[in-house]
């Protein structure tokens, strides 16, 4: 006896009732606005699906099986995408009681920590968020390295990644500063000194003194407004942390993923 | 062909137009680049003047017994100086580490300045005796005011650098002996009669 795979002859355990509402709301015009495709059981289908949605046109319309796997992928660059979303998050929420100023910044931390409702979660979040995603940049990185991604046609992808590595660490630290303490305080007093020796642009590197570099116009002065790290240190932290340093990240990460989409996912080694 | 439409041949009017679009264009991101790199250099600084009145020299005990140099810290946190008095009169010495900036601290029993951040060490001189620190650290200039107290330059235009002449190739952890005919007379030097 064949067996009959006719959808009529299916047993159901859903009252017909429900069916006709389901299949009246998926008939319904807002319905077929938001889920244009249907039921992706072809192959067609399924890649129109990737192509049509919003929240999935970030991938490749079609991957292979072996770029799902997770012993491949380790999904270190996805983990790095969630956390800076996460710190987004939890950034602009912490932005409500943290006033970037050289008398209220450290105690506003403190607040953070002890007096706001969920502050110390919040303030955690952020900071181990940002502790994680170094690491899983650096991860992915690696992964990329070892399964050769990094080679053609995906080279330019490697350098656009090498950019939001360094947006990355230079997130880390101007976030470093804005607690106002002294570990942050001296962090950031030897980073940025540092930057006094680039050579021709910083006070105390080679040849800037043919060019008239000194401490006062030097490309230190122009990271922390001033000859010394005081409030306008502070404030230029805070705006390079929380809007010019994440815009630029988003803007290279549209780039980043739209060449991933493009390029497709790397092949099985 | 005459001359005119030569010229007009090599330099046709969509190639000029092309490139005068281009140098406007240019010119435009350039200056606007310019201007915005200028904007991140602040014209007036609301930091902490570069002098102050550092009192009276007998304000500042002189050294007893075996000691060589007494050094006074009621300046570091406010001026970043220390107010060194030796047997023949009183220097100013920046509480700067010249490594990465860090600020020293003062031991007594040891007569040593030590840098917490990666352990430089300077003899009350402000000579590297160890750690990674170049230079010596800087002397601040300190001047007798006409009441009696000293004035104490720390500013950019006060102190002084080992590798400030020109001259020097290489910077030197010690003072050079052209550097302690500078930095042990005024106005890096107070001189007190005994």
């Amino acid at each position: 006896m064949a067996v009959n795979f006719n959808k009529q002859n299916d047993v159901s355990f859903i009252p017909s009732f429900f069916k006709k509402i389901s299949e009246y709301i998926k008939s319904t015009t807002v319905w077929k606005s938001i889920f244009r495709v249907g039921y992706p059981d072809t192959m067609p289908k399924r890649m129109a699906v990737m192509r049509s949605s919003f929240y999935m046109h970030i991938f490749p319309t079609k991957v292979g099986i072996h770029g799902m796997k997770l012993k491949y992928g380790w999904c270190m660059g996805g983990i790095t995408f969630f956390l800076f979303l996460l710190l987004s998050i939890t950034g602009v929420i912490l932005m409500f009681y943290y006033i970037p100023e050289e008398h209220r910044a450290y105690n506003d931390m403190k607040d953070l920590r002890y007096m706001v409702p969920y502050g110390v979660v919040l303030r955690n979040m952020h900071r181990w968020g940002a502790h994680g995603m170094v690491f899983t940049i650096i991860l992915h990185m690696i992964r990329v390295f070892y399964t050769g991604s990094y080679k053609p046609p995906r080279q330019f992808n490697w350098i656009i990644g090498v950019l939001l590595l360094t947006i990355t660490l230079l997130l880390s630290f101007t976030g470093y500063l804005l607690p106002w303490d002294q570990l942050g305080f001296w962090a950031v007093t030897v980073g940025t000194n540092m930057a006094s020796s680039t050579p021709l642009i910083g006070y105390e590197g080679p040849f800037s003194k043919y060019l008239g570099i000194q401490i006062d116009n030097d490309i230190r002065f122009a990271l922390i407004g001033g000859t010394r790290i005081g409030p306008n240190a502070l404030i230029r932290a805070y705006v390079w942390h929380c809007i010019g340093l994440p815009l630029i990240a988003t803007a290279l990460m549209v780039f980043h993923f739209w060449r991933v989409r493009k390029d497709g996912f790397s092949g099985p080694m | 062909m005459d001359k005119e439409n030569e010229f007009e041949k090599r330099v046709s009017r969509r190639k000029f137009f092309n490139i005068a679009g281009w140098t406007g264009f240019c010119t435009f991101l350039g200056s606007s680049g310019a201007a915005g790199a200028r904007f991140f250099y602040p014209k007036v600084l609301y930091e902490p003047a570069s002098t102050f009145n550092a009192g009276k020299p007998e304000d500042y005990t002189a050294p007893t017994g075996n000691e060589q140099v007494v050094v006074d810290e009621r300046w570091k946190k406010s001026q970043r100086v220390w107010i060194a008095r030796n047997r023949e009169g009183i220097y100013a010495t920046v509480a700067l580490c010249t490594h990465l900036g860090c600020t020293p601290n003062w031991f007594p029993a040891e007569v040593r300045f030590k840098c917490p951040c990666h352990g430089s060490n300077f003899n009350p001189d402000g000579e590297v005796v160890a750690g990674p620190a170049p230079e010596p650290l800087y002397r601040a200039k300190i001047e007798l005011a006409p009441d009696g107290s000293m004035i104490v330059t720390t500013g950019l235009l006060g102190i002084r650098r080992a590798n400030l002449q020109a001259q020097k190739k290489t910077l030197g952890t010690f003072w050079t002996k052209e550097e302690k005919e500078i930095i042990w007379k005024p106005p890096y030097f107070l001189e007190l009669k005994a």
